[in-house]
């Protein structure tokens, strides 16, 4: 017998015997003991970010700058279609910066929840083989996004310098609840789509059109002001209620406010055309993004839950 | 044959079962059109399968405990419900001590990416620090064999490379609990030789093996106690020759 077999077992003998989860735990302590081991494996989540980008652009010879043809296509798009033809332009000041200020918060969103959906999926090989934490795939699909939305973000403050805007004043701080709203949001979803897709794999599609659908429920192309001023959704009607009620939609007026709204060149024509500056974002934009902040909390807090449930059963399902 | 090691008289449990079910269930179609059209009756269309049924088993430090069985008996269930990868549907299981898996080599390998960085990726979904793993970098590329191309993306390896890398990751944990099913006969000889003896290395050093093997020489050889499972029961518990005999009776019933 060997030293060595005599301290592990005395290390072993020192160790408590630890019950490997039979069913989804007590709902809090079942939580703390979660974020502790995700913490613990943080290490792993870097590498798997760092993976899912670089699996992104494997083998193109532009590799990353593709994360910026893509939305500067949009932009160009959107801009000369809607802003030039269909005249949008001409009610919203410095129309390039309010699309690609829209386009890069929902780019965030919308790449949150089509990269993490598939995630549980595509390392199926781990999942049947290792344990780990299994949240690590989505939370990577998440982590690769925000990088994403960083170098997109990098871009437009290049352009607001290029049209003229400071780019930091008080109204900049919306930018960080807007960022924090869609983070939130998007990180629950991942979680509850990603594990459903497992038992359903109809939510890979459903997203793919939800997404397509969402892109028009939230003010990115055209302006706050065109809704609350209409006659079908317009400032008092349920159906403007209920547009407010999506945490995105405050989000992505919240960011505009951060970014767009603030401009010099943007007070300046709006007040030429007589539009008062609040007409842009709702009256109470605060307290529903501290609202949408608490909510999405808690939303996060069950999504995990509903993904401990589900994820006993992976292993097996895929 | 080699010589047994002796094991510590008080040894703690490093696993320990009560009451361990598993139970699949198995449906037999998917599509929301036949999910419709059989609504209600849905119960009829699900099978059950009980693989692994009330198991309460108690493993050692420092124990090799072969697990034998026909096909289909809850052999690689039960590894995967040792390993925390399946969850059991009734019943405790408790274990302590760091685990590692010889499940299936190179699982986690990304093809695009070079051996290197594999290496750093794989040991930490195995738990490795980054720490951890630069002070076995090189440790793992000797064992591995691999040399120069280390630098290479793995999906050029051949796929005697590929595995012997990932058994170099795996074993480079220093587990408590070694958990192996089926993938010792990988490379060539002399590997396999080189593998045998790092399992006969971890045996000395106290670590405790669950290992599922077809190969009774491979068990004879290794295990100082065999379980027997039948369709997720355990019809033996004990040492390594009687269990032996009692898979063949139940082969032959």
């Amino acid at each position: 017998m060997t030293d060595i077999a005599r301290q592990r077992a005395e290390r072993l003998a020192a160790q408590p015997l630890i019950t490997l989860a039979s069913g989804p735990g007590g709902f809090f302590r079942g939580t703390i003991n979660d974020l502790r081991e995700l913490w613990k494996r943080r290490e792993l989540q870097g590498i798997l970010v760092r993976r899912e980008l670089k699996n992104r652009y494997k083998d193109s010879a532009l590799g990353f700058l593709w994360t910026l043809i893509k939305p500067i296509t949009m932009l160009l798009v959107y801009y000369f279609a809607l802003g030039q033809i269909l005249g949008a332009s001409r009610n919203t000041p410095e129309y390039a910066i309010f699309v690609f200020a829209g386009l890069t918060i929902w780019g965030l969103y919308a790449d949150i929840l089509t990269s993490s959906t598939m995630s549980i999926l595509q390392n199926a090989a781990l999942i049947k083989k290792v344990y780990m934490p299994r949240e690590v795939f989505p939370l990577a699909s998440v982590g690769s996004a925000l990088l994403n939305f960083c170098i997109q973000f990098g871009v437009l403050l290049v352009a607001m310098i290029v049209f003229g805007q400071v780019p930091v004043n008080w109204d900049s701080l919306y930018i960080i609840p807007a960022v924090l709203v869609v983070a939130i949001f998007g990180t629950a979803l991942a979680l509850v789509l990603s594990a459903l897709n497992v038992y359903l794999r109809d939510v890979q599609y459903l997203v793919d059109v939800m997404v397509v659908l969402l892109f028009w429920a939230s003010p990115v192309v055209y302006a706050f002001r065109s809704v609350a001023g209409s006659d079908a959704a317009g400032v008092g009607t349920w159906l403007y209620q209920l547009y407010l009620l999506n945490p995105i939609t405050i989000a992505v007026v919240a960011f505009q406010r951060g970014t767009w709204l603030h401009g010099h060149g943007v007070e300046t024509s709006l007040a030429k055309s007589h539009i008062p500056l609040s007409h842009n974002y709702p009256a109470d934009l605060d307290l529903r993004l501290i609202i949408a902040i608490v909510v999405g909390l808690v939303f996060l807090w069950f999504a995990h839950r509903l993904f401990t449930r589900l994820q006993g059963n992976f292993a097996q399902e895929i | 044959m080699a010589a047994k090691i002796p094991v510590l008289k008080d040894a703690p449990l490093v696993i320990r079962m009560a009451g361990l079910s598993k139970r699949f269930v198995i449906r037999k179609e998917k599509s929301l059109k036949e999910r419709i059209v059989n609504f209600g009756r849905s119960n009829k269309h699900k099978d059950d399968f009980l693989a692994l049924h009330d198991l309460n088993l108690e493993i050692h430090a420092g124990q090799t405990v072969g697990l034998i069985g026909h096909n289909g008996s809850g052999k690689s269930t039960l590894l995967k419900v040792i390993g925390g990868i399946i969850r059991p549907t009734t019943g405790v299981i408790q274990r302590r001590g760091q685990i590692a898996a010889l499940l299936e080599l190179g699982a986690g390998f990304h093809p695009d990416l070079t051996g290197r960085e594999n290496i750093f990726m794989n040991g930490s979904i195995l738990g490795l620090t980054r720490k951890q793993l630069a002070g076995k970098f090189d440790e793992i590329v000797e064992f591995s064999g691999i040399g120069e191309f280390i630098e290479t993306q793995v999906k050029f390896y051949s796929s005697g490379m590929y595995v012997r890398l990932a058994f170099a990751i795996a074993v480079s944990v220093d587990p408590d609990i070694l958990l192996v099913d089926e993938v010792l006969a990988v490379g060539d000889e002399a590997f396999q030789q080189k593998c045998m003896n790092k399992i006969r290395q971890f045996q000395q050093e106290g670590c405790t093996i669950v290992l599922v093997s077809h190969s009774a020489e491979q068990i004879r050889e290794m295990c100082d106690r065999v379980i027997v499972l039948d369709h997720g029961n355990v019809i033996f518990d004990g040492n390594t020759e009687n269990g032996l005999s009692a898979l063949s009776t139940s082969f032959e019933e």
